[in-house]
């Protein structure tokens, strides 16, 4: 097998001076090209282990490699620059509300342009024609110049898939993506998602909480349960018990369509 | 209180002569000093200033005159104490209350009498003497096998207030305030001066009604003197307000140095506008004599204004949706286009609302400044006010009216279009 693209090594989160232990010692390995899901009652660290990855929360222990770069490691300076290559998408899609979809989607560049001209809100033209460009793959191009705050949930969500595509990422963390959405728009954000995971070859790590969207989607699934690595396996593997000891006994599957 | 800690971590706790010990043992000691501490003080304190205010009442209508103590003040303090040991001991205390815990067994049932006796009797040796707080979980805790929990309604069926010690401590006390400040501040003389002497200022009233024409002029000079000592005021305290709410919003202020900063900001703020803008402009008088220009009262107006605005800005900044910081954060950007993407384009129209806001209240504010000589309208109205110049200051008053309504209006469709 490949050297694989990221290793996830007995990582431990621990928030605020040990009163909740998000993370258990958690390690695993993702191979370049994965659609990793990952499963897990609210509250199981599914959040926290994403943000462990990009460092937007700093692990407590353990160790992370992303293309054999060990970016534990990395000084805070580094880190950014290597967050350019991790794009992320949110459940609240978090997009600056009061700024067109434009200036949105050209936030992705952040990385890659110099301080003083992002400062000014100047970018290369060739940065706004990618923009234009990734808008049109999520079919917006027309609202391009919309305020971000007056879309539907749906369309802000492949805003921010516009947005991640701008970094031209290896990897994306995608965090609930499709919570506050609807079935039939979850469907059609999870499959602009699954066509950057086909088509540019990007790694894909997505939490999710239905496991109908997990089965459908995933090529792997690893389950979280308070904090601990409970399963790890292809999406057929889970079967009823699996799924009982993952979400508790009282819990009942629900398809969603 | 460590049960939080994974089976590993919990092995590898630093050793007793570790720095990290050290710093662990200070770290939870003092939290639990605080813990213990601010639920005492507050108890005591609610204890003391009702048993203060019933002294005060009973004094006061029995005698008619000023008095506190009817008993020996070591014995009013012994009382206080003891009282307080007594409530966390046997009941839900205020303290209780506000720190949302109360006083259960280890294992989460109900106290038993001999324990809370226990309690009551261990609190006298180790919360009084405070050090014995520094051990974990103090000796009064581990004895008595009780605890502070944090207090959930789970199964339980909520009593009426009437039936809670505290709800019968805050009612008592409202009614025993309430007696005690009508017996200071309204006698009966008072009253029926109210209500018989409306005829014979009969003139003063018509002649405040009877606007003088010919200062007309003069007093939209100083109208527009005032709106200015506004504006100057305001615009220079927002540039210092706006670098400043940056230092006193605590979600930004992270760490020993940014918390000590937060605090002491928050603190210098909150004392300056406690004092009111009328007073600032006394000392300022005193202190830049610049007898009958607004100089003083637009200096009194800027550092109260700096205070508030700072206040405003900085909750506001408090109240940013992080998320979008991640998500700027997510893609590779500094701290500079975090501020310029995540921070600023969240906080621009609340600063402008409160700018407006303030700008509107300053107006009011530099009428009342000018009473004392501070410049503007407040100053030609004080002139007349003190002159019995009754005509003259009814006409002020009217422009006063009209200006402040105008502002008002204005700066309330102005933030009404931000919002
Ligand atoms: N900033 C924080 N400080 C302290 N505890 C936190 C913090 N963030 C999360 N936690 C705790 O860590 C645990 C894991 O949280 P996390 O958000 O990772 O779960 P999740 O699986 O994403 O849940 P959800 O499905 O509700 O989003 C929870 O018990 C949560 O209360
Ligand atoms: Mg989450």
């Amino acid at each position: 097998m490949a050297e694989p693209y990221l290793v996830v090594e007995h990582l431990t989160k621990v928030y605020e001076r040990g009163h909740v232990v998000a993370l258990k010692d958690v390690s695993f390995e993702v191979q370049k090209g994965e659609f990793l899901v990952i499963i897990g009652l609210s509250g199981s660290g599914k959040s926290t282990l994403l943000r462990c990855i990009n460092r937007l929360i700093e692990p407590t222990k353990g160790r992370i490699f992303i293309d054999g770069v060990e970016i534990t490691k990395l000084s805070p300076r580094q880190m950014r620059k290597f967050r350019r290559k991790i794009g992320m998408i949110f459940q609240h899609f978090n997009l600056i509300k009061r700024a067109t979809v434009m200036t949105n989607v050209l936030t992705g560049r952040l990385g890659y342009n110099p301080t003083w001209m992002t400062l000014l809100g100047i970018f290369p033209r060739s940065d706004r024609e990618l923009a234009l460009k990734n808008l049109e793959r999520v079919g917006l191009l027309e609202k391009a110049y919309v305020r971000a705050d007056e879309l539907s949930g749906g369309q802000q969500q492949r805003v921010g898939i516009a947005r991640a595509l701008m970094q031209e990422p290896e990897l994306l963390l995608a965090d609930e993506p499709v919570s506050a959405l609807d079935p039939a728009t979850s469907h059609s954000v999870m499959q602009y998602i699954e066509q950057m995971n086909r088509e540019d070859g990007v790694t894909v790590l997505a939490s999710l909480h239905f496991l109908s969207l997990a089965r459908r989607y995933g090529t792997r699934i690893i389950a979280l349960k308070d904090g601990e690595l409970v399963f790890d396996g292809a999406p057929e593997e889970i079967d009823d018990r699996k799924f009982k000891e993952i979400y508790g006994e009282e819990a009942e599957e629900v398809e969603i369509r | 209180m460590l049960s939080g800690y994974p089976e590993a971590y919990l092995k590898e706790r630093p050793r007793w002569m570790s720095l990290d010990a050290v710093a662990d043992f200070f770290y939870f000691g003092f939290r639990n000093l605080r813990k213990y501490l601010s639920i005492v003080l507050l108890d005591m304190g609610a204890i003391g200033i009702l048993w203060l205010l019933m002294n005060y009442v009973i004094i006061r209508l029995s005698t008619g005159r000023i008095g506190y103590a009817l008993v020996p003040w070591w014995v009013f303090g012994l009382g206080v104490v003891e009282a307080a040991a007594l409530w966390e001991s046997f009941g839900r205390s205020f303290g209780h209350r506000v720190a949302r815990v109360e006083l259960r067994r280890t294992d989460g049932g109900e106290p038993t009498a001999t324990q809370r006796i226990l309690h009551w009797l261990l609190w006298h040796v180790s919360v009084l003497p405070i050090f014995p707080l520094l051990f974990i979980p103090s000796p009064h805790e581990r004895v008595s096998g009780l605890e502070l929990r944090p207090f959930t309604m789970e199964g339980r069926t909520p009593k009426p207030w009437w039936r809670t010690s505290t709800g019968i401590y805050v009612a008592w006390l409202t009614g025993v305030a309430l007696l005690a400040a009508i017996s200071v501040t309204v006698s009966w003389e008072d009253l029926v001066r109210l209500f018989t002497k409306a005829g014979t200022t009969a003139k003063f009233w018509r002649s405040f009604f009877s606007p003088d024409t010919s200062i007309i002029l003069k007093t939209i000079r100083d109208l527009i003197v005032t709106v200015f000592m506004a504006m100057t005021a305001t615009s220079f305290a927002v540039l210092v307000a706006v670098p400043l709410s940056f230092l006193a919003a605590r979600n930004l202020m992270r760490g020993v140095v940014g918390r000590l900063i937060y605090t002491v900001i928050r603190g210098m703020m909150s004392i300056i506008r406690s004092i009111e803008p009328v007073v600032w402009a006394i000392f300022f008088l005193v202190w830049v004599r610049v007898d009958l220009t607004p100089f003083a009262g637009v200096l009194a107006l800027f550092v109260h204004s700096v205070s508030d605005l700072t206040k405003l800005y900085a909750e506001r900044l408090e109240s940013i949706d992080p998320g979008l910081i991640e998500a700027i954060a997510a893609t590779g950007a500094n701290r500079l286009q975090i501020l310029r993407y995540a921070v600023i384009p969240q906080i621009v129209n609340p600063y402008i609302s409160f700018t407006l806001y303030r700008w509107d209240i300053n107006i009011r504010m530099a009428t009342v400044v000018g009473v004392v000589g501070g410049g503007g309208i407040g100053q030609a109205l004080f002139f007349y006010l003190t002159g019995n110049l009754w005509r003259q200051a009814g006409t002020v008053m009217l422009f006063i009216i009209a200006l402040v309504w105008a502002i008002d209006y204005l700066s309330a469709r102005l933030r009404a279009k931000l919002a």
